[in-house]
């Protein structure tokens, strides 16, 4: 009986410790020192110059998108050499992604882009300290996406975390590069005639679409949007074949370019459609939005048309779960649209649209009177 | 899947079967059932259709988990395992429409509405009963769609009893399982210990990713990912006297699933892997004053946490720091930490009495409290909340005998009281009568409820999703409601029982996401993080589940048969959130036909030896869902053998052999997309039981007697 009562009450102490086992987790402030210290170390061996560029996109976990980032690095250090130059992502789960697994089954470096703020701290940090720090948005409009990277910077200015040195704050010089089509006029029109210059061929008798992202209704941050609608005035005011869409801007979607194109008249002679993400790097939306096979599901294997596509548009007047491709590229259309007529390219891949952007850290550097406090609203 | 190729199968095989024998048999299902109302019925006369998977079937059939077994053995239940549960579905309905019950307590703890199976070890289960339909008068919130019992088995034998099963498959599949039984006088101890092992499979490395210029056909992801578990149980039970009995218990549990890493970031990349730990404590007693009334009160405390674990530097945006105080727009995690996602914890108290009154009445009724707590720290405003419901119910059964009718009613009663919702009644009627020994017709009606979880209630949280959504919880959600018809027949007589039952359930109030204007939502979050789209629980959606189960099995001598087949319809009107409407589908994985089969043989060659072999199949036809592709129907065959040698008085050796899925049907559908079943093809497993019991094996008046509340058979030694 006794050996029995050992036995119980033994058993009880093993309940008693699983349930108050202790967890594993430091406390807070030791994984943000832990973190940092990573990207201090890469900052603090990759130091050559005094200034620094930060260029802030979303993010990719696609290799094409990668390889846009790896030559924009490289054109921007060719372009300002008195500058160290970084890019991070605002992603957290491209970060987390491209860290742990892009390359490292093949033996590859594992790509570490870190966020804005550990970029930003890492540049204070004592045996660092920048002088000039230069943070350029890699984004297409001044929407959503860009009110973070604006965030970014007040955080930073106003030590938010309480972990820079205020001395070197009170004299680090912060400039910000606005995004690629901050300006109405200027910018809207350097890239209409950039793109242009690249896409006349098959503009000259066919259609060339461009596919943004946008932002949808509800959040269209700033009226940011109005931006892909004069981006498209200003290429029609050079040729009337092309056109700028979106996959989350309210009346810009897929359908409303189509009614545009048949205003115009052109789906009457089965003109090629040839499609263009209009975003910084060819990635989830270039892939599989513009050129998947996406197609509604009641379609899928069987014959369809085009209007019959278009019956299936929702309030918004989106037909979902539908790709570009699929969508202009069906049957009674009016147009062609197919593989040979995708071109797969993100805007950061092109010389000529990178310059813009590159021009835009020229400006901020050269102290265009920009001040990140009021800086958001670009109408 | 070919229903018809599985019934050509059927039928081909039951030539084999000894039809015209003229030799008497016995029923062969002369089981006790306690499920359908609380109450201990011989199968045949219960009033409410219970389907029961036996002690013997079990043995015979050698399940690998719980999933396998119900699969296996039944045609109502559908599965398709993977990282987030089980997905049970049970003629049409989801795990959390699904009340799942060991013990007659409870299980505790999900993720997204899925019960963690592997908490059953299923080299300890007694038996398994299945109540179809809503049954809240009797157990309360969450059986809509139905209940399963899992009875655990029980050591009330003198002396000391130990066990060792091992069984060990394809895959490094391992469930292990040991008991040490002690009985001393009046206290008696049973401990438990099981570990479920297996290395997980992948039926296919290709992604689906239409339109990808590179498609992804070397991906790393499993079907079913790398996955242990552990648990030890241990009960005590003090006899004070032929009245009285007390008891006292607890549990630990701990998994984790193991994700692999493989160099397409956009498809097979994980940073962490899933991590539980369970643990459960309960106590309590069992009075019974005379022969046929018996008194039960209940104790119980369960905590189910579920978080991730870091295997790689993780970055998390929105991060609340120092429960809220502070915002990080990120937050590192290092490889080892854990971030808890949600730690579930339940206390129940319950009292229960089954009292045999005069004019043929039977009485179980009952009170019951439970207390749910949360903590959920990326979720849940304030990182806990809690919510309580106390209820009472009565169940009266009502039997009148008249030659050869028997008239069997039971009609119940359930008062709700939530703290959120307030009062409700929830209403069942049952009846069956009894043609003469052989025939029996039963019908239902009754109702079920789902009380909102205190997720649904209490959520809060916002997240960054291409573009900004603020999560709601809402406290003026109503439970979900269901209404359930059935009318079933049977027919059991010279070793056959047929059962065919129709049914109609009707589920009302379902509670789902729906958009809501942001002046709604309160400001100070609007504020914050404008610009936003705020999402809210709501009761708007319903759905309607109709169908027909057929079961028919046979027995004569050596030979046991069986067939099932589950005709099902669904239809819902579920609400898009995109669009803010409302559509009407066919319920996510609903197959409008399943079936199984199965024929054993058992004999005892002499004395040492006894084997029984079996043949048993599962098919499905086509799964529907919404997106992501239909699942493909499939058939799976099984051989399996047990061979019992030397049986002895107080040993028992036993080994289990066999060929699972023999014609190697593997769905290869990419990742992404819908799978029909998960099986990775052929698997071979082998198991060894080894039971010592010494001791004189005792008759407890707690065993058997007709009123007594779930309860234990003894410790069988076959």
């Amino acid at each position: 009986m006794k050996k029995i009562k050992i036995f119980a009450v033994a058993l009880l102490a093993v309940l008693v410790a699983g349930l108050t086992a202790c967890n594993p987790n430091k406390n807070e402030e030791y994984n943000y020192t832990a973190y940092q210290k990573a990207v201090n170390e890469t900052v603090k061996t990759n130091k050559k110059n005094s200034k620094v560029i930060l260029l802030v996109a979303f993010g990719s976990t696609w290799q094409q998108a990668f390889d846009a980032f790896d030559t924009t690095v490289d054109a921007y250090k060719k372009a300002f050499p008195q500058y160290d130059v970084f890019l991070s992502f605002s992603s957290a789960i491209c970060i987390n992604r491209a860290a742990a697994g892009e390359n490292a089954a093949d033996g590859a470096q594992i790509r570490n882009y870190y966020a804005p703020p550990f970029w930003l701290t890492a540049f204070a940090q004592k045996g660092v300290m920048y002088n000039e720090i230069v943070v350029q948005s890699l984004q297409v409009i001044p929407g959503e996406e860009y009110t973070r990277v604006i965030n970014y910077i007040k955080d930073f200015a106003n030590n938010a975390n309480g972990d820079i040195d205020d001395d070197y704050l009170s004299r680090v010089i912060l400039k910000l590069g606005v995004p690629l089509l901050q300006d109405e006029n200027k910018d809207v029109t350097a890239v209409a005639k950039a793109l242009d210059n690249l896409y006349k061929t098959q503009a000259a008798n066919d259609i060339v679409a461009f596919m943004g992202h946008g932002n949808p209704d509800s959040y269209d941050t700033y009226k940011a949007n109005i931006r892909y609608t004069q981006l498209e005035e200003a290429l029609q005011a050079i040729n009337p074949h092309y056109f700028v869409g979106t996959v989350d801007m309210m009346e810009n979607f897929k359908p409303h370019v189509y009614e545009r194109m048949a205003e115009a008249g052109l789906n009457k002679s089965n003109k090629k459609v040839y499609l263009h993400p209009l975003m910084s790097i060819d990635g989830d939306h270039g892939h599989n939005d513009m050129a998947g096979d996406d197609l509604p599901e009641e379609f899928q294997g069987k014959s369809y048309t085009f209007a019959d596509l278009m019956a299936t548009a929702n309030e918004e007047g989106e037909v979902e779960d539908c790709s570009w491709k699929m969508f202009f590229g069906a049957n009674g259309s009016g147009f062609t649209c197919d593989n040979s007529t995708m071109i797969e390219k993100g805007l950061l891949e092109l010389p000529s649209i990178r310059q813009v952007w590159m021009n835009h850290t020229q400006n901020a550097i050269n102290g265009e009177p920009l001040d990140y406090y009021h800086s958001k609203n670009p109408e | 899947m070919d229903i018809k190729k599985f019934l050509l199968i059927g039928l081909a095989l039951l030539p084999a079967w000894p039809l015209a024998a003229q030799a008497p048999v016995q029923d062969t299902i002369p089981e006790i059932v306690v499920t359908a109302t609380g109450t201990s019925h011989l199968l045949k006369d219960v009033p409410v259709q219970t389907e029961v998977i036996t002690r013997q079937m079990l043995q015979n059939y050698a399940g690998r988990s719980l999933e396998d077994i119900l699969g296996g053995l039944t045609a109502s239940f559908a599965f398709n395992e993977d990282d987030m549960g089980s997905h049970l579905q049970l003629n049409g309905l989801g795990n959390s429409y699904v009340l799942i019950l060991i013990d007659g307590k409870r299980i505790h703890g999900d993720v997204g509405g899925e019960n963690d199976l592997s908490l059953v070890d299923p080299q300890n289960i007694e038996k398994i009963e299945i109540v179809k339909g809503s049954s809240s008068a009797l157990y309360g919130s969450d059986a809509i769609a139905g209940v399963i019992n899992i009875i655990t088995r029980k050591h009330r034998d003198e002396g000391l009893l130990l066990e060792n099963s091992t069984r060990y498959g394809s895959y490094n599949d391992l469930r292990q399982h040991n008991a040490i039984g002690l009985k001393y006088g009046k206290l008696n101890s049973l401990t438990n210990f099981q570990l479920q092992h297996s290395d997980g499979w992948q039926n296919t490395s290709v992604e689906y990713s239409p339109g990808s210029q590179h498609p992804v056909t070397d991906s790393q992801n499993k079907t079913v990912n790398r996955h242990t578990n552990v648990q030890v149980g241990e009960q005590l039970t003090y006899t004070l006297s032929k009245q009285l009995e007390f008891y006292a218990g607890g549990t630990i549990y701990g998994k984790r699933i193991y994700r692999p890493n493989g160099k397409y970031a956009q498809f097979d990349v994980h940073t962490y892997d899933l991590q539980y730990r369970n643990a459960s404590a309960s106590a309590g007693g069992r009075w019974k004053p005379n022969e046929t009334d018996v008194v039960t009160f209940d104790l119980d405390w369960n905590r189910h946490a579920y978080m991730y674990y870091f295997t790689a530097n993780t970055l998390v945006e929105d991060y609340e720091k120092s429960k809220g105080t502070i915002y990080y727009p990120y937050y590192p995690y290092l490889p080892g930490q854990t971030e808890m996602q949600s730690d579930q914890r339940r206390t129940m108290a319950s009292l229960k009495g089954v009292f045999t009154l005069p004019g043929e009445n039977l009485l179980n009724t009952g009170a019951e409290y439970r207390y749910d707590w949360l903590y959920s720290p990326t979720r849940v405003q304030g990182s806990t909340v809690s919510d309580w419901t106390a209820a009472l119910y009565a169940q009266d059964e009502w039997k009148y005998l008249s030659g050869r009718t028997l008239l069997h009613l039971a009609g119940g009663l359930r008062l709700t009281w939530n703290r959120q919702f307030g009062v409700r009644l929830t209403p069942k009627v049952s009846a069956m009568l009894g043609l003469g020994p052989a025939w029996r017709i039963r019908a239902s009606w009754s109702q079920g409820f789902k009380t909102p979880t205190p997720k649904e209630l209490h959520y809060r949280y916002v997240r960054q999703m291409s573009g900004t959504y603020l999560y709601l919880g809402n406290l003026a959600l109503r439970p979900q409601t269901s209404n359930y018809f059935s009318l079933g027949g049977e027919y059991t007589h010279a070793g056959w029982s047929i059962n065919v039952t129709a049914y109609h359930n009707r589920v009302g109030d379902m509670i789902t996401l729906v958009t809501i204007p942001n002046y709604q939502a309160p400001a100070e979050y609007i504020i914050q993080y404008d610009p936003v789209r705020t999402r809210q629980y709501q009761n708007i959606e319903d759905a309607r589940t109709t169908g027909v189960d057929l079961s028919i099995r046979y027995g004569f001598r050596d030979w046991a048969f069986g067939l099932g087949y589950s005709w099902l319809d669904t239809n819902a009107n579920q609400y898009d959130s995109d669009h803010d409407r409302m559509h009407q589908v066919i319920i996510d994985g609903t197959a409008h036909h399943k079936g199984n089969f199965f024929t054993s043989w058992n004999h005892r060659f002499s004395p040492n030896y006894r084997l029984s072999a079996g043949l048993y199949g599962r098919m499905s036809s086509k799964r529907y869902y919404q997106i992501d592709g239909d699942g493909k129907g499939y058939q799976i065959w099984r051989v399996a053998t047990t061979h019992d040698l030397g049986h002895s008085k107080r040993t028992v050796w036993r080994v289990e052999a066999g060929v699972d899925n023999i014609f190697n049907y593997v769905d290869r559908t990419p990742h992404g997309l819908h799978l029909g079943t998960t099986t990775p093809g052929t698997t071979f497993y082998l198991g060894l039981t080894i039971r010592f019991n010494q001791g004189r094996k005792v008759s407890s008046q707690f065993n058997e007697t007709i009123n007594n509340n779930f309860n234990s058979k003894q410790y069988e030694e076959n």
